[in-house]
């Protein structure tokens, strides 16, 4: 596959079109860093710019989403754009929003670099689904862990230090592991790119338990960004010492992003449910005990951010089985799962971070906020139900389809991994109940001492109040949102 | 076509020693060095594999992505472990147990 250097830069100069919102990310990363040098006097700048420079981004996708709605292929099928990963972006655009309106308040602390290095880890996201190259998953996944291993240690603090040295130390060994497995990998069909047609015959062809081997070891890496179980101790250390709009970042993001490129190998790695090999079954029980350490292990946790990194650890377990039930509706149900759980996890984090500002730092002394602090209680209690997945909120909604597609695979393949799944799924949907409720349960039922009332037009009240409203829509309506999704077609 | 068996034995050592290394070693330093060798070990699996494919450059172009991405990791996690040593006098992980349930 020669082609002529003119070829070459056209398709090049086609591709950087295409991919405006990322070319405006990378330049909103290098004017961060020179406005740091340039206008260190005034701080507020920076984040108005990240502000400025994310909206644009998302300004893109909804023209260019009208435009193109059949798969691009970009940069020699380096990138792909489609439905699927636009969808992706325009979710992960407005995470980075929702967290530089949550990193607003404290902006003394975040010098320009915090907004260059979020920028960064968006930039990852994107690349990240759109990549159909194991060169490019590569790259884009260890954009997003190294500035991620920055950001973890935002909060300046001894702890700061130490979750960002675990987090480096895991991550890294995971992305060295991921990478040993590409190598096999291409190795055995002599191509990097895992859409194309050679790696699946080549893989076929070859059958051998070396195939399960370089797969296991390459998915390694994917499953460390989604803090699956085998992989996921890093998250709760990391999450007790990051500073709270950085952890709700980190929830969100990198989580959906590894979600997405997951979702796009496995296909390739199970050869369409070719491979003698069952890979639905493996990702079947990894997402059974993600689910189950994930949820009992919160229901022992004493602070409220270590509660939410063991919620997010079986939250992926969810999104996971969206993945598991292996078919374009699995996908699509699954994306309106993220959609959900991108709500609600914001909704939650934002009361948390109001809390923590006034000086409530464990479970216990939540103890008799619900007069206190009535409208941040108000709204916590409310993301806390969606997150458990009752009505009338869209957590339901979403874990109502999500199960579903499980149940449609299930009937359909009649795997019995499938079926242990749905147990699992549900049985722990009733564990999660029990520490979900937890900090409400505090705040309304057991009394404090204070009788002050709190405000309701702060920001983060009206904030919340949005998220309030979406996640309640998404309930009554969820036909606005999955008449968009079903649109979208999931392809390789 | 050359025969590659002896350069995958040798990747393959080496990835299992740098998997020893970063389970047997306390200090992070030492772990960083070990996290080096397996990624070398990719790096030499990937240069020999493309023996195999005359005419392209795949596996050195991954190659070379790997090292400098190796670089920049390293340069992150050197940064990070002066940060920890700043805070506890110590590079070694299990010593520093701030964050426990």
């Amino acid at each position: 596959m020669v082609q002529s250097l003119t070829e070459q830069l056209d398709s090049i100069r086609m591709g950087i079109t295409m991919c405006f919102s990322e070319v405006v990310l990378s330049t909103g990363i290098l004017l961060m860093l020179l406005g740091g040098l340039l206008f260190r006097k005034k701080p507020s700048t920076f984040p108005l710019l990240a502000f400025l420079i994310i909206l644009s981004s998302l300004l893109f996708f909804i023209v260019q989403a009208q435009q193109f709605d059949v798969p691009v292929k970009l940069f020699n099928g380096m990138l792909r754009s489609d439905d699927f990963s636009t969808y992706l972006k325009i979710l992960f655009d407005i995470a980075g929003v929702l967290t530089l309106a949550m990193s607003w308040r404290n902006q003394k602390n975040h010098p320009s670099e915090f907004y260059a290095l979020v920028l960064a880890v968006l930039l990852g996201a994107h690349l990240l689904v759109m990549s159909m190259n194991m060169l490019m998953v590569f790259i884009s996944l260890e954009l997003i862990s190294i500035s991620s291993y920055v950001l973890a240690g935002f909060a300046f603090t001894r702890k700061g230090a130490e979750g960002s040295l675990k987090y480096f130390l895991f991550g890294s060994v995971a992305s060295a592991v991921m990478v040993y497995g590409f190598s096999i990998l291409y190795g055995m069909t002599g191509t990097l790119d895992f859409s194309s047609s050679v790696f699946v015959e080549q893989l076929l062809a070859r059958n051998s338990p070396l195939v399960l081997m370089a797969g296991l070891l390459a998915t390694v890496g994917f499953l460390f960004k989604i803090s699956a179980v085998p992989m996921h101790p890093w998250a709760p250390d990391v999450y007790e010492a990051a500073p709270m709009p950085v952890i709700a970042f980190f929830s969100v993001v990198p989580k959906l992003a590894g979600i997405g490129v997951l979702t796009k190998f496995l296909l390739a790695l199970s050869l369409f449910g070719q491979s003698v090999y069952d890979w639905q079954m493996i990702i079947g029980v990894v997402a059974i005990l993600t689910l189950t350490v994930g949820n009992f292990s919160a229901l022992l946790q004493k602070n409220p951010k270590r509660l939410m990194a063991y919620s997010s650890i079986a939250q992926s377990g969810f999104l996971l089985v969206g993945v598991v039930a292996f078919m374009p509706q699995g996908v699509q149900f699954m994306l309106f799962y993220a959609t959900v759980y991108l709500i609600m996890n914001f909704l939650v984090f934002i009361s948390l971070q109001y809390f923590e500002s006034k000086g409530i730092k464990s479970i216990e002394e939540f103890s008799g906020t619900g007069v206190q602090f009535i409208w941040s209680s108000v709204f916590l209690l409310i993301g806390m139900v969606a997150l458990t997945g009752l009505p009338p909120t869209g957590g339901f909604t979403g874990k109502l389809f999500v199960f579903s597609s499980l149940w449609e695979a299930y009937q359909l393949s009649e795997k019995p991994v499938l079926l242990w799944l749905l147990v699992f799924g549900l049985l722990n949907t009733v564990v999660s109940l029990f520490y979900y409720l937890r900090i409400p349960y505090y705040a309304f039922i057991k009394s404090g001492d204070s009788q002050e009332r709190q405000n309701f037009l702060t920001p983060e009240n009206l904030l919340s109040l949005v998220l309030v409203i979406l996640i309640l829509a998404l309930f009554f309506l969820p036909g606005m949102l999955m008449g968009w999704i079903n649109k979208i077609t999931f392809v390789l | 076509m050359a025969p590659i068996d002896h350069f995958l034995y040798l990747s393959a050592f080496l990835f299992s020693a740098g998997i020893v290394v970063v389970i047997v070693k306390r200090n992070a330093i030492m772990v960083l060095l070990g996290i080096e060798l397996m990624l070398n070990a990719a790096n030499l699996n990937l240069v020999a594999f493309n023996i195999l494919q005359p005419g392209l450059f795949t596996g050195h172009m991954f190659a070379l992505f790997v090292i400098v991405v190796a670089v920049c990791e390293a340069a992150v996690g050197l940064a990070i472990v002066l940060r920890v040593y700043q805070h506890y006098q110590t590079s070694i992980p299990d010593e520093i147990q701030d964050l426990k349930e």
